[in-house]
């Protein structure tokens, strides 16, 4: 059941068009994250739902009711809560009453207020700090007001525009975990922006990846990353190795293809969708270092078995790049931290073709 | 630290100790002092305090002071933020009209009104004329007259530092408020006005401290009693009569604590409220909407209302300028440029005066206010946070005391007050602050790296100031000339206390013209040339600071 709907989105600023007619559909108590890079309308169409933004065309909907395009129902009416990216907590008032300010406008009663911001403050960790100004608190701190704020009223939908991106990276990558908990334990249907697709696949269940004002892939975390649906979102999520070529057969019973490939080899690919696929075709292998095979022996021959030499090695810790040339073609390799190989040596690599997604 | 630096501050010091800290200490021994005798005492202060006279004009200064500023303020609020937020065609221009009192002098307009709106002025001349009224309503004299015509004047300090406020605040604090359910006049309310409180008080305080300091406009209205129209006339007029002249100088001191306390716990307010240091990303522009018909079609009106008040004053004056025997006529009949040939031919002097005085002062004040602005932001000598502090205290000083107390100090003990240096250099401590704020905010703009750039290449500290620095600083520093010698040209409640025969300067004239009951036509045709003076001056400064708003600004941020 779609609790928020978006319909054919359009909004333009001058001659900018900042959202290209995009349809969204947030499914009740889910958290559905925005990615994409700057510039790409995540925020844009984040104001749009909050209301922020008028948008020029297009239809958006929260839990039944039309918010835009027949009549446009204020940013105050919607009861919706947001954080913002700067936070935006008034400098004047003091925390209790900043998270207060929307309680006090629904005139409930003063211990009820009391009581709702005490609670709230307590389950973001900010217990106590009620009567503090804004300016005597943390970065950190300051964001979890923002949170407490916009929580507080229990709104039917909770929109985040980045609000980690201005935290160091320890304290980040805690919140990410903290504010999935939180929304859950509230279960509010949550709309996240970020340009940060690890923070992205942490905190979504599902993610829509936004290029150029439209969305180009709808889906789990999962699946963006394992399926991307082209090389936009294979590049964008994670890292990964593109191996440009011309199809030369396509099987269609098993979604595979013979590539003719830049360095001159034959290589076998999969095709996530077969009916686009035909022979001449350009396209481009998408293959992550992780999902690469290294063998220092040559084993036995198969498909997509290539010899290149170690250009460079970087030592992570945990794991080893290896960046190896197959004829002028730099491959990113994920390796065990083990491998005593050194630059200047030669590697076989095995691109295993059910990992080898051919994008257009 | 340099050796150079040590000698500069002590140069800077010896310059401040002597003009600015020895005449005014010697103001305050002064009134000190038991008449008659060698003793000091307070007892010149309980006199004050217990004379019935001088409590009411002391509660009558803080009443004008009020009423001013809740009229600034209930006029402003709605302008600055028409101008702040609403997107309107000709609004740069309006602007600019609208702050054009800035850098007019009070009195001229205070002439201006009187003309139009007096019992004899145009308006009451017409409406008996067209049979609407059968006798002069009282427009202008009067208590609210005053009120009127000192809020007029000073309404763009409010609109200035309210629409900067508004102008400044992030954007998303705002619509945070929006999403929290607060809409329309609730956000403004509970957020946006609170946020610009700091701005606000910036402004206000200057309004608020406006008629401690001005004493020509209340006796052109015929109210004397005010705190320092009285400390005029009993220190110009009764200086044999040693209880009117103690009177006197206790009001001049009493106006200077008060508009100096008012100065700091302000500053201390806005320094302990500075907001706009906690959010991130504010866009220029701010929220910047295009308003729907009705409320575009009021503010123009209010724009346009308020633009013809203020081009009231250049237009009769200019009228007046250009004719003889302006009386009991709506409008001039006899057109003449005598009032011209009077002025050019038979007392140039004053003209000349002006322009001297000014010059020779601006000189003073760029000598003066560039080592200072590089002492200040660049080095770390001992003190110099504290001559900032007693040069930044100049802008609290109201101008009679700066007169005052160079009669008194430089009489007797230093007899500077007999060569006519004195007039430029107290011109030049008047407006001490001034230029020091403007070679100040350049400075700050000035990327330090560049010069540390030029001393690694081998340059000295004074050949990386002469090749770097100032061709750097130049636009902001010219800026800061123009407007301190368009402060200084219209200068009056120093220079009356300290000029003699011969030593009229062009506001002088104005006044004495006015005070020797002759025609309006000379005073007027003499307030007319400096306002024209003025706007040539501004239009250069516009040319190259970019708009007469800048230009503006730049005197706004300066007076404070």
């Amino acid at each position: 059941m779609a609790f928020i709907k978006i319909k054919s989105l359009f909004k333009k600023f001058g001659s900018v068009v900042a959202v290209n007619q995009i349809w969204l559909e947030v499914k009740k108590g889910e958290i559905l994250t925005l990615l994409g890079p700057s510039g790409c309308g995540k925020t844009t169409t984040l104001r749009c739902i909050a209301g922020l933004e008028r948008p020029d065309e297009g239809d958006v909907i929260i839990d039944g009711k039309q918010m835009f395009s027949q009549g446009f129902i204020p940013p105050s009416k919607r009861e919706i809560g947001m954080v913002f990216q700067n936070y935006a907590v008034w400098p004047h008032m003091r925390v209790f009453d900043n998270i207060a300010y929307g309680l006090k406008l629904q005139k409930l009663p003063k211990h009820v207020i009391k009581e709702k911001v005490t609670e709230i403050l307590e389950s973001v960790g900010l217990a106590g700090l009620g009567g503090r100004y804004p300016g005597q608190l943390s970065g950190g701190q300051q964001q979890r007001v923002a949170l407490a704020r916009a929580l507080v009223r229990n709104p039917k939908v909770l929109l985040l525009d980045e609000p980690l991106s201005n935290l160091d990276a320890k304290l980040r990558e805690r919140m990410r975990f903290e504010i999935k908990s939180l929304v859950r334990r509230l279960d509010i249907t949550t709309v996240y922006v970020t340009h940060d697709q690890a923070e992205a696949m942490v905190i979504s269940d599902r993610i829509a990846v936004m290029d150029e004002g439209n969305i180009v892939q709808v889906g789990p975390p999962e699946e963006i990353y394992k399926k991307p649906a082209n090389r936009f979102v294979a590049d964008f999520i994670g890292t990964t190795n593109f191996i440009s070529g011309e199809i030369l057969e396509v099987f269609k019973d098993r979604d595979l293809a013979y590539i003719h490939t830049e360095f001159g080899q034959k290589m076998l690919c999969r095709v996530l969708d077969s009916a686009t696929a035909s022979p001449n075709k350009k396209v481009h292998a998408s293959i992550r270092p992780e999902d690469v095979e290294v063998f220092t022996e040559p084993p036995e021959d198969r498909d997509n078995l290539f010899k290149g030499i170690i250009m460079h090695r970087a030592y992570l810790g945990n794991f080893l790049y290896f960046f190896v040339n197959i004829d002028s073609t730099m491959i990113r390799v994920q390796a065990p931290y083990d491998m005593m190989e050194k630059e200047g040596e030669e590697l076989f690599l095995f691109l295993n073709p059910e990992k080898c997604i051919a994008l257009f | 630290m340099s050796r150079g630096n040590l000698f500069l501050s002590t140069l800077l010091w010896l310059v401040v100790a002597f003009f600015v800290i020895y005449p005014l200490s010697f103001l305050v021994l002064e009134s000190f002092k038991i008449a008659g005798t060698n003793h000091f005492g307070i007892q010149n202060y309980i006199d004050f305090f217990k004379d019935a006279y001088y409590l009411k004009t002391f509660s009558n200064t803080l009443l004008l002071g009020l009423l001013v500023l809740l009229t600034t303020t209930l006029l402003g609020l709605p302008l600055a933020y028409i101008l702040a937020r609403y997107r309107l065609m000709g609004k740069t221009l309006l602007t600019a009209l609208i702050l054009l009192p800035i850098v007019l002098p009070a009195y001229a307009g205070a002439f201006a009104l009187i003309v139009f709106f007096g019992k004899q002025g145009t308006v009451n001349l017409l409406l008996l004329e067209w049979g609407l009224i059968s006798k002069p309503i009282n427009f202008i004299y009067g208590l609210h007259g005053l009120v009127f015509i000192q809020a007029l004047h000073l309404l763009p300090f409010i609109v200035l530092s309210l629409s900067a406020g508004f102008t400044n605040i992030d954007p998303s604090l705002e619509e945070a408020a929006e999403v929290e359910g607060a809409h329309g006049f609730k956000r403004f309310l509970t957020v946006t006005l609170p946020l610009c409180t700091p701005n606000y008080l910036a402004g206000a305080v200057i309004v608020f401290l406006w008629p401690f300091t001005d004493w020509l406009t209340p006796l052109i209205f015929g109210l004397p009693d005010f705190l320092p129209s009285i400390a005029y006339i009993n220190i110009a007029y009764h200086f044999t009569d040693m209880y009117r002249k103690y009177m006197g100088i206790v009001s001049v001191v009493v106006s200077s604590v008060i508009c100096v306390a008012m100065f700091l716990i302000s500053k201390r307010w806005v320094e302990s409220k500075k907001y706009t240091a906690l959010s991130k990303g504010t866009t220029l522009e701010g929220r910047i909407i295009d308003p729907g018909a009705f409320i575009r079609l009021g503010s123009y009106l209010y724009m346009f209302f308020t633009a013809i008040l203020v081009l009231l004053i250049p237009t009769v004056l200019g009228l007046s300028a250009f004719s003889r025997r302006w009386v009991l006529e709506p409008f001039p009949t006899y057109w003449t440029l005598d009032n011209f040939r009077l002025i050019f031919i038979e007392s140039p002097g004053l003209l000349k005066n002006s322009f001297v005085f000014s010059g020779v002062a601006l000189l003073f004040g760029v000598v003066f206010g560039l080592p200072a602005a590089y002492l200040i932001t660049r080095t770390k000598v001992p003190g110099k946070d504290t001559l900032d502090f007693v040069i930044t205290l100049m802008l609290a000083f109201p101008g009679i005391a700066v007169g005052v107390s160079y009669l008194l100090a430089f009489w007797e003990v230093v007899p500077l007050a007999t060569h006519w240096m004195v007039m430029p250099l107290s011109l030049f401590v008047r407006r001490l602050p001034y230029f020091l704020r403007m070679a100040h905010a350049s400075y700050l703009q000035l990327d330090i790296s560049l010069e540390e750039a030029s001393e690694v290449s081998g340059a000295g500290k004074f050949r990386t100031f002469l090749n770097i620095s100032l061709p750097l600083l130049l636009k902001g520093v010219f800026v800061g000339v123009v407007m301190f010698f368009i402060m200084a040209f219209q200068e009056i409640s120093t220079a009356v206390f300290l000029y003699r025969g011969g030593w009229e300067t062009l506001p002088i004239g104005i006044y004495l013209n006015w005070h020797r009951g002759m025609e309006f036509g000379i005073a007027g045709a003499m307030a007319f040339l400096m306002i024209v003076i003025i706007f040539i001056l501004l239009l250069i400064v516009s040319r190259i600071g970019g708009g007469i708003l800048g230009a503006a600004w730049g005197s706004a941020g300066g007076r404070y």
